[in-house]
């Protein structure tokens, strides 16, 4: 059946997205969409003999054969299948509140391109920030005269997005990065996304599924390398009153693990209005994890120990204050480009 | 060789002390601490005529000699105490300063090598003293040399002096015999050009076979604006045209604009003069929302341009791209501002293009070429508009000009 023209447009599926985005932010969406139709689905699915009896047509009528413009505009236009996929991820979007990333399926982060699955958490643009911000601290302070690699470790590492950011900004061959998460979906995702980035790894990388709230956590990860020297993070820093009000494409498609810290060892539910519970559990985890044992000559004061990504002002002073707590007697704190603080830094002096 | 056998022809004979080459380095050192006491010239220099070098300049210079003595010093005693920026800064002032030191010194030496050999032209042996005589005209020239570096050396450099320049040349008042000159001053400039090693390469010309009424060229090479730099002005020509029947002479003018050609504009973006913000920024951010919202919008403050970028899907990505239009657009503003500038000083430099205002008059029935702004003559016009002696002009030029701005400085 013949659809109408308007149907065969835009215009439909931008308003929809612009009830529920806004115009400006509709048409960037709208444009990252086609974009990406384009690109998976690839050549539109238009077959040969159809072409052959439309020109056949136009030789009946006596008219040209298709200009140059006019094969463009028919290329522009998108195949029955790229149009249900647009259907489709406009309506997911608006209806269901799907996130754009999981509906396009990757978001870039620095030089590498995230593949985004649900319920593994999207990566933000501020933890994007201070992982470019970091590395490049990193690699001022380790200007290649070091021997031994860093060895770092990202706890909840989700869609594996800071260990492979990092793992491409680095020098090559200064660090050798473990990303470990409690879920094995994030696990299976951040391997995937290794692979695809494979490429642009200058640093050796690995991940495993591990549980940091287990009393052995800190044990086994003492077991699988001699030490640790840098521990960084975007731990679950929601708290449960604020999850409540969450908007609606995070609370329903991601996972909570990845946003709410949840300490419920032996039965007992901790009281955590803040939601830095799990940050002092990381805090406290990084000083059992001996961190402080290194020998100074070789990994220098100037690079910090503890990085972790926070929610905003209200948690700053009580993630210090366990940073303190665990041997971290200096402590920095970074803004993100939209001015809210974003990230605590815990180093060590010697 | 020649003042090696000078020399001792010299002390054979007892005019020179034996130990000359050591106690010449004493006496420059020595100096230092009588100069700065009261104002007075070094020794020897009492014989080399006109120096270009007052009281003043030498007061300067032995300041930056001792200067140059207590860094050599301390570069060459325990450099491990000293930092990385310390020892970089260290190193920087002291090649600054050997750049102007080393001419200075040499000029210390020829002056008493000028003093022993006035000493030799006063005695009685007839051939010691022809030998001395030349062997003086030799070093008063080596002099001459020395203090031009030294000028040039004291001088602040201007970047612009070093990039290339844009000539433009426009027959002024005379009609057919002011277009025709402006032609005979094309091919100088032209033949000067190739003579210097530049290249010379025509933009634009308005002409009618010889006569030329407009013509705009691009020099390029190294040191072509501070060389050209002076020629800007109205050029005045008294000969009889070609054009002319009756064998009387005419006055004409053309009119010459010697503009830098910048070649590269450097933006330089301070982070601390940049706004950034990233829209609808107002909530919590973090895990918090899981925006799409990508647009920066970066603000340069001491400008006001605003640029904003939500091209792409990464905020990190677009503040890189925001920055990238912003510099643009501050190359462009900088450049504009630089036409402006270059429009104004074109204004400027020629003046009306009246007969009366000219820099420099070319007069053919006398051979003679003037100079009106340091009063200089040369008389050879040939020379002069086949490019070999334009040289002469344009040095005599760029001392006065340097002589000028050494005493506004202070």
């Amino acid at each position: 059946m013949p659809r109408s023209a308007i149907n065969n447009t835009l215009i439909p599926l931008y308003r929809k997205l612009s009830q529920k985005l806004g115009e400006q932010q509709a048409k960037n969406e709208l444009r990252w969409m086609t974009e990406h139709v384009r690109e998976i689905i690839g050549e539109t699915a238009r077959s040969d003999h159809k072409e052959a009896t439309h020109k056949a047509a136009r030789i009946w009528r006596n008219q040209p054969a298709f200009s140059e413009a006019e094969i463009e505009q028919t290329n522009k236009r998108f195949s029955s299948v790229q149009w249900a996929w647009l259907r489709q991820a406009v309506s997911d979007r608006v209806d269901t509140n799907k996130p754009l990333q999981y509906i396009l399926g990757n978001q870039p982060f620095g030089k590498t391109k995230i593949v985004t699955r649900p319920p593994v958490l999207i990566p933000r643009w501020e933890t994007e920030e201070w992982m470019l911000r970091l590395a490049s601290l990193v690699n001022e302070a380790r200007d290649g005269s070091h021997k031994t690699p860093l060895q770092i470790l990202d706890a909840c590492t989700g869609s594996g997005c800071v260990a492979l950011g990092l793992a491409s900004e680095l020098n090559a061959d200064s660090a050798c990065i473990t990303g470990v998460d409690v879920s094995s979906q994030a696990i299976m995702l951040a391997t995937e996304n290794m692979k695809h980035n494979s490429g642009l790894l200058r640093n050796k990388v690995g991940f495993r599924q591990l549980d940091l709230l287990h009393e052995r956590a800190a044990g086994e990860l003492r077991s699988e390398t001699g030490r640790w020297d840098m521990i960084v993070s975007n731990p679950p820093y929601v708290s449960k009153a604020e999850y409540e009000v969450l908007d609606a494409s995070v609370r329903d498609w991601e996972d909570i693990r990845a946003l709410v810290p949840m300490l419920n060892q032996e039965g007992e539910i901790h009281e955590d209005p803040l939601g830095i519970s799990f940050i002092i559990h990381l805090a406290k985890l990084a000083k059992s994890m001996d961190l402080s044992c290194l020998r100074s000559d070789d990994v220098s004061t100037s690079i910090p120990r503890l990085v972790v990504e926070i929610g905003g002002k209200h948690q700053v002073e009580p993630t210090c204050q366990a940073m303190n707590d665990n041997g971290f007697s200096l402590t920095e704190v970074w803004k993100d480009m939209a001015g809210t603080e974003r990230v605590v830094l815990g180093y060590l002096k010697m | 060789m020649r003042w090696q056998a000078l020399w001792s022809a010299g002390r054979a004979i007892g005019y020179c002390s034996p130990a000359r080459p050591t106690a010449g380095k004493n006496i420059v050192r020595g100096f230092a601490a009588a100069i700065r006491s009261k104002q007075e010239l070094p020794p020897g220099s009492e014989f080399a005529g006109k120096s270009s070098l007052t009281p003043r300049i030498h007061a300067k210079l032995q300041f930056l000699q001792q200067k140059h003595a207590d860094l050599t010093q301390r570069m060459s005693g325990d450099i491990s105490q000293l930092d990385r920026e310390e020892m970089a800064r260290l190193s920087k002032d002291l090649s600054d300063t050997s750049n102007i030191v080393e001419p200075y010194m040499q000029l210390l030496e020829q002056y008493l090598e000028l003093k022993e050999l006035q000493q030799m032209i006063n005695s009685k042996d007839p051939a010691l003293r022809s030998m001395a005589q030349e062997e003086r005209e030799n070093t008063l020239s080596s002099i001459a040399t020395s203090e031009r570096k030294i000028i040039s050396a004291l001088l602040p450099r201007d970047s612009a002096e070093q990039a290339g320049a844009i000539l433009e040349i426009r027959a002024g008042t005379g009609g057919d015999e002011a277009s025709l000159f402006c032609g005979d001053l094309l091919r100088m400039y032209e033949k000067y050009s190739q003579l210097c090693g530049w290249k010379f390469s025509l933009m634009s010309i308005v002409n009618d076979g010889e006569q030329v009424k407009e013509a705009v060229a691009k020099v390029s090479g190294r040191g072509v604006f501070g060389a050209l730099m002076f020629e800007s002005g109205v050029h005045r020509v008294q000969r009889v045209p070609a054009t002319e029947t009756q064998g009387r002479i005419h006055t004409s003018t053309a009119t010459v604009a010697v503009l830098p050609q910048a070649t590269n504009i450097h933006v330089d973006i301070k982070e601390s003069d940049l706004r950034i913000d990233v829209f609808r920024a107002s909530g919590k951010g973090g895990q918090h929302v899981n925006t799409t919202d990508s647009a920066v919008r970066i603000t340069h403050l001491p400008s006001g341009i605003v640029v904003e970028n939500q091209q792409e899907r990464s905020q990190i990505q677009n503040k890189e791209r925001a920055l990238q239009i912003l510099r643009a657009r501050l190359y462009e503003k900088e450049r504009q501002r630089l036409a402006n500038e270059r429009r104004a000083s074109r204004n400027k430099l020629i003046g009306s293009g009246d007969r009366s205002e000219k820099c420099r008059t070319y007069n053919y029935a006398q051979n003679r070429v003037t100079d009106h702004r340091i009063n200089f003559s040369l008389y050879d016009i040939e020379g002069l508009m086949n490019g070999t002696a334009l040289q002469l002009v344009i040095d005599q030029l760029r001392i006065q000009n340097d002589l000028d701005e050494l005493a506004s400085m202070e």
